[in-house]
């Protein structure tokens, strides 16, 4: 999600990510009531044209389905097959508009104000003795660390490429782990020293120093 | 309320080991440089100022309180910086990095961010509010390590070996602007040059003081007694 996010501000940015989420919603179930190709058409231009209003470099985001082109083509040769060739490109239509819509949700929305935003949905876990923010908090370490952790495969990979290695590169599996359980050990002492992770009614002040 | 850290016949062992031994140590000095090879007892002398670690004899104050509640309890105290900033920076954005204490410290949404803006705009930094962290230099990433500490107000901060993984340039524009806060220093650092403008400079061995004085007259004696024998 971090890595995704565009920092430039636009209008999008501005929006409440509670109603960014409750469009998206909306405009999911919106689309199987769509049954005629030329609004489905026209609901995906919409949304290609809300990546244009990003800026210059906006439709450039768009390239985000391009890992899911062989998906795609799958989905419609099997649904030209057992139906319709209109009946695939409808089915077509729908999931690029999806896809593009929610990504460019997750383009325009800070971690904290998504968190914020399904903070109240979490909120049943406290009966099972589950902190919401606890959970939200979890999520933002989740996202900020995966780019680290790819440094440090890639690191990894340097020094058993340099060093000749070969093919068996599982086997950095291990010093992989090790490395990860040793990071979260110096994040721990980190976080611990700013205070833990805790919701807005009990500050550090509560846990009065003796 | 004493506005100093005080160390009575500390020791500390882990696992049967003794890391520390029989410290006794008045720190009022401004700027503390920490120096002495590895496994000399450094970073665990400085983790018992914030609670991270606890003394397993002996008495400790700092500024009038005993870290053996936790860093978590110290927070507001002693703000501690290590030295890998990939393991501190905890958020995606440095704005959320900096507001992430504040809001322990039981500040509002809205106030945090105010006081997180404040401090990025003090330091003429405010464009790098929305900015994602892994986007940051090294150095950058320290720096927004050490105003993410800085903003929670702490009397007392403390740097292990923070320098480590930056060049020349940017150790010596963080050290100046260090020098320049109003809060106790106390920095660990192999950079020896990096300590001479500091009030006084500490050499730990074997967990003992070995040296302790102005920075000139301890680093030189360092400097000497790493130049005698030494064998890995």
């Amino acid at each position: 999600m971090m890595t995704l996010y565009v920092h430039r501000q636009s209008w999008l940015h501005r929006q409440p990510a509670g109603l960014k989420l409750l469009v998206l919603m909306a405009t999911s179930v919106a689309l199987y009531a769509l049954t005629s190709l030329w609004t489905a058409g026209a609901a995906l231009i919409a949304v290609i044209l809300a990546y244009r209003s990003l800026g210059p470099a906006g439709w450039s985001y768009l390239w985000v389905v391009k890992p899911l082109l062989p998906m795609f083509i799958l989905i419609f040769v099997v649904q030209t097959w057992s139906q319709s060739v209109s009946a695939a490109i409808l089915m077509l239509l729908r999931m690029l508009t999806l896809i593009w819509l929610a990504n460019l949700v997750t383009l325009t929305t800070r971690m904290d104000a998504m968190m914020d935003a399904v903070m109240p949905i979490l909120s049943p876990f406290r009966r099972v003795g589950v902190a919401p923010h606890r959970i939200a908090f979890t999520v933002a370490l989740f996202v900020r660390f995966v780019p680290v952790l790819m440094a440090v495969l890639n690191s990894l990979l340097e020094a058993w490429k340099s060093r000749g290695g070969g093919r068996a590169v599982w086997r950095l599996a291990i010093p992989m782990l090790i490395n990860a359980i040793r990071m979260s050990d110096h994040v721990a002492q980190a976080l611990a020293a700013r205070g833990g992770v805790r919701s807005p009614e009990t500050p550090v002040s509560m846990v009065q120093p003796q | 309320m004493t506005l100093t850290i005080e160390l009575n016949q500390v020791t500390l062992k882990r696992d049967d080991q003794t890391v520390l031994s029989d410290l006794n140590l008045t720190l009022s000095e401004r700027r503390i440089g920490l120096i002495g090879n590895n496994g000399s007892g450094k970073s665990s002398l400085v983790r018992l100022f914030n609670g991270l670690l606890q003394p397993s004899q002996g008495r400790l104050q700092v500024r009038g309180h005993n870290p053996a509640g936790g860093p978590e309890a110290m927070a507001d105290q002693v703000g501690f910086i290590f030295q890998n900033p990939d393991h501190q920076l905890i958020f995606p954005t440095v704005i959320e990095e900096l507001m992430f204490g504040l809001r322990n410290q039981g500040l509002s949404k809205a106030d945090a961010r105010e006081r997180a803006e404040h401090c990025l705009r003090e330091h003429r930094r405010l464009d790098w509010a929305e900015r994602p962290v892994h986007s940051l230099s090294e150095g950058q990433k320290q720096w927004v390590c050490i105003m993410a500490v800085l903003v929670m107000n702490p009397a007392v901060l403390i740097l292990d070996e923070p320098f480590s993984a930056l060049d020349l340039p940017t150790r010596q524009f963080l050290t100046d602007w260090l020098l320049g806060l109003p809060q106790q220093l106390i920095m660990i650092s192999h950079d020896l040059d990096v300590l001479a403008a500091f009030d006084r400079v500490l050499w730990l061995e074997q967990g003992q003081v070995r040296g302790d004085g102005d920075p000139e007259t301890v680093i030189a004696d360092y400097r000497t007694a790493c130049n005698e024998a030494f064998s890995l």
